[in-house]
């Protein structure tokens, strides 16, 4: 990576696992990258502007908007997208598997981003009570659900006590 | 939405991080990205270089100086924060307020330096900062200064920073055994953005020796000088408090706007002055 200013760099990220170099527009967000030069659509964009949480990936552990955050960011890490859950033809991820059990979602706008901020936070806390499950997905809107499902889902595969 | 058009560059060193910003006038500093990217999209800014300091390892510690001060630096995340055994032990009210920011994505790549030089009317941290007497090392093309918090706020969004000019760290000067913090804040939702807040820093034992209160969410964060001299000599009783957090809202300047009226923050802000001195005086340091 340059120290000298340029509108194009070469970045190297490894998205579920497989390793990319690309050079990349300076102002071109992350979000963009993934499902434009990638090809991976499964990365939601809502509101772009950081409020909804659909564009939620996991970027070296940690959930974070994909919409506010530079590809060239990206740079030397490791990323992880709802595509890399499970294999399409395999079975489900415990987190997919629990949201159709639950009926976690209804149009599916906002299930990537909020799969992708499950699994951040069982990682980070992998007994969550009812109130961390909540307080976890915080940066995540869906606007039909209502939540509830959503909440039962997680603390489910969690496992953890109600409170 | 496509971003217009920039160039980027990632300096390593606190030295190339100051010589280009020296060198393109038109040049933004980059951390987390959470409020500039947004910026960026809006067109409210339209820099013609963005420098991304967010791996500039000088930025990035968290350290007790020569002088017994907490060192932050500006490029710190707020998860990183929070984690921090330092600032969980010598300042646990910053690192809990911390937990709370708005989400965890938010958390994950937010910075204290961002949060400092944006100086949103609600940002989080400036009002803390003054009221814990916070110092902040600033350099430039010049070289190296300190400047208190207290005063670094000019209005909404305008700092002290001068042209050229990076936050390089906060530096908290250590609590002593008998000086609390409280913090306090209304906020619309939980984790969520505030209407009012206030920061306490309260040296309490038996008798209140000294108060540094500071109100949040106005156009800066401003001291209550009359609230704090009825506290001092006072003992820290709920009446007593009370009565002196009437006093607050001395050039407070809360906005108007959807959400509440100017009239309403303000009766809040002596609510959350009240708990927030009433907090401290608990030792919740």
């Amino acid at each position: 990576m340059s120290v000298t200013p340029a509108t194009t760099h070469a970045i190297t990220v490894t998205v579920n696992g497989t390793t990319y170099e690309q050079a990349v527009q300076a102002r071109q967000l992350l979000v963009h990258f993934l499902r434009d030069t990638l090809g991976l659509r499964g990365t939601h964009i809502g509101c772009d502007s950081g409020n909804c949480g659909a564009c939620t990936v996991i970027v070296d552990g940690k959930a974070v908007k994909s919409c506010m955050q530079l590809a060239v960011q990206a740079d030397g890490r490791e990323i992880e997208t709802v595509e890399g859950l499970s294999d399409p033809l395999g079975p489900p991820d415990p987190l997919q598997a629990a949201f159709t059990r639950h009926h976690a979602l209804q149009c599916g706008y906002c299930t990537p981003g909020m799969l992708m901020s499950a699994k951040a936070l069982l990682e980070e806390r992998p007994e969550p009570t009812v109130d961390e499950v909540r307080r976890g997905l915080k940066g995540n809107i869906c606007r039909c659900t209502g939540y509830v499902n959503i909440v039962r889902a997680v603390h489910e595969v969690g496992g953890g006590p109600e409170a | 939405m496509l971003l217009p058009e920039f160039e980027y560059a990632r300096p390593e060193t606190l030295e190339e991080a100051v010589a280009l910003l020296a060198a393109h006038r038109n040049a933004r500093v980059l951390a987390g990205g959470q409020t500039l990217l947004n910026a960026l999209k809006l067109r409210l800014v339209k820099p013609e270089v963005l420098v991304d300091v967010s791996r500039v390892e000088a930025l990035r510690g968290i350290r007790v100086d020569e002088q017994g001060r907490l060192e932050i630096g500006a490029a710190v995340i707020y998860d990183e924060l929070a984690a921090d055994p330092l600032v969980r032990e010598r300042q646990p009210v910053l690192a809990e307020m911390t937990s709370r920011i708005v989400d965890r994505q938010v958390r994950a790549r937010g910075t204290v330096g961002g949060n400092v030089c944006l100086a949103d009317p609600t940002s989080n941290y400036p009002p803390l900062f003054v009221a814990l007497d916070a110092v902040l090392r600033v350099r430039g093309p010049e070289g190296v200064r300190e400047t208190p918090a207290e005063g670094f706020f000019l209005a909404p969004y305008v700092t002290a920073l001068g042209p050229g000019e990076l936050l390089e760290a906060v530096l908290l000067p250590p609590l002593a055994d008998d000086e609390g913090v409280g913090y306090e804040s209304l906020q619309v939702g939980t984790d969520s953005w505030a209407l009012a807040r206030a920061a306490a820093l309260v040296r309490a034992n038996g008798t209140i020796r000294s108060a540094r209160v500071v109100l949040g969410c106005g156009s800066v964060p401003v001291r209550q000088p009359a609230m704090e001299a009825a506290l001092v000599g006072r003992e820290p009783t709920e009446e007593a408090i009370a009565a002196a957090a009437e006093l607050a809202g001395e050039d407070f300047e809360p906005p108007t706007d959807v959400h509440a009226t100017a009239e309403y923050r303000t009766a809040m802000a002596r609510v959350m002055a009240r708990r927030a001195v009433l907090a401290a005086t608990r030792g919740s340091r």
